[in-house]
């Protein structure tokens, strides 16, 4: 006999040898909470969300921001800074409007494009928040240069012992490094958290793929 | 969502509750993790019920919504065993697990089930349910032709595994 209808027959047989649940076992729990993986990637994109929303308030007020205001140029942080919420607004949409639209009910295989499709919009949204970082960063050490009186005194010191190239290099290393130490953090972060969130389905989605080709 | 909507799935989930305990049999291997699995999926269908038009019938809405859970949306706790990378590792079935008796025998395909990756399992596990292979290849969106080479497939290393 087949090796699985050996298992058929007993799977059959084995009816009642299941807990039995009753109404009110089965009404608890649709009362509990999901923690599919969806969910979480939607819970983690709002965390994100408040993370950066909460830095740039902590940002307010300091030391730095004062520096900033003194730099006067509110007039290009202002609309840099609507522009960049808008866009945010605008993946926290769509990251509800995916989680919405998964259903479980889809054929399986659909069911893992409609969440990979979402994993997609976290690695825009990744690309995004990085990039801003990475721009942000440039635009302040552009200004400094120009602004900062600081600076010039600095820069005036250097030409004068003849060493603005190694000036403008070391600051140029520097910046290089902190963004790439903190882009590198990130990264490690989101790979972490996607990463181990979404192996199991890469692997099964992967699974589905091969029977196809 | 109303109370009326609330009852008739409470009760329909009741008299069929044994499609669910046989998804997490398959999928989960102790006790604790099984009423995991359980609880996800009941939270999963009660969210879907509303979509739940009744031009299928109930229980075979409940194998895809069981089945989606089980290889899309579930995140398998620390207590469960990872069963999915099974490719490449050979069956940890030592010769003394082996005997011709029939009981034995299941006892070896269990477990053999159990190390199956979780596509696998569901082609198994729909075709424990008699499903035909239209059915199957809609549950996972594939071909039924492909649903059909991949479980012959899945049937020639169960034999290997039992005749070794």
């Amino acid at each position: 006999m087949d090796e699985l209808d050996l298992l058929k027959k007993d799977w059959k047989k084995g009816n009642s040898n299941y807990p039995k649940l009753s109404y009110n076992d089965i009404y608890k729990m649709i009362l509990k909470k999901s923690s599919s993986i969806v969910k979480w990637i939607f819970i983690i994109s709002l965390l994100e969300f408040g993370f950066w929303l909460s830095i740039s308030f902590a940002f307010k007020g300091s030391v730095y921001s004062n520096k900033i205001d003194e730099l006067n140029i509110n007039h290009i942080l202002i609309p840099i800074t609507i522009i960049s919420y808008a866009v945010l607004i605008y993946f926290f949409y769509l990251f509800y409007k995916n989680y919405k639209n998964i259903s479980t009910t889809d054929s399986s295989k659909t069911l893992m494009e409609n969440i990979l499709k979402t994993r997609k919009t976290v690695k825009h949204y990744v690309i995004f928040n990085l990039a801003s970082l990475f721009i942000g960063a440039f635009i302040g050490v552009f200004y400094n240069f120009n602004h900062n009186p600081e600076f010039s005194s600095k820069l005036e010191l250097a030409s004068a012992s003849g060493e603005v190239f190694k000036f403008y290099a070391v600051i140029f290393m520097v910046t290089l490094l902190v963004i790439g130490v903190v882009i590198g953090v990130l990264l490690l972060f989101y790979w972490l958290i996607y990463g181990i969130l979404l192996k199991r389905l890469n692997n099964n989605y992967k699974e589905l793929k091969k029977l196809e080709s | 969502m109303n109370k009326e909507l609330e009852h008739s799935f409470v009760e329909l989930l009741e008299k069929h509750q044994n499609i669910v305990h046989k998804v997490c049999r398959l999928y989960t291997n102790n006790y604790d993790a099984h009423n995991d699995l359980f609880q996800e999926i009941t939270i999963q269908l009660w969210r879907a019920y509303p979509k739940f038009r009744g031009d299928a019938k109930f229980s075979t809405w409940m194998y895809r919504v069981g089945l989606n859970t089980a290889i899309t949306l579930y995140r398998k706790s620390k207590r469960t065993i990872n069963t999915q990378d099974y490719a490449g590792v050979e069956f940890k079935i030592k010769a003394e697990d082996y005997d011709d008796t029939e009981e034995q025998q299941l006892k070896t395909l269990y477990k053999a089930v159990h190390q199956l990756n979780d596509i696998e399992k569901a082609l198994v596990f729909l075709y424990l349910e008699d499903k035909d292979y239209k059915e199957i290849s809609e549950t996972l969106g594939i071909s039924s032709v492909n649903a059909r080479v991949k479980m012959n497939r899945i049937k020639t290393k169960l034999k290997a595994i039992l005749n070794p």
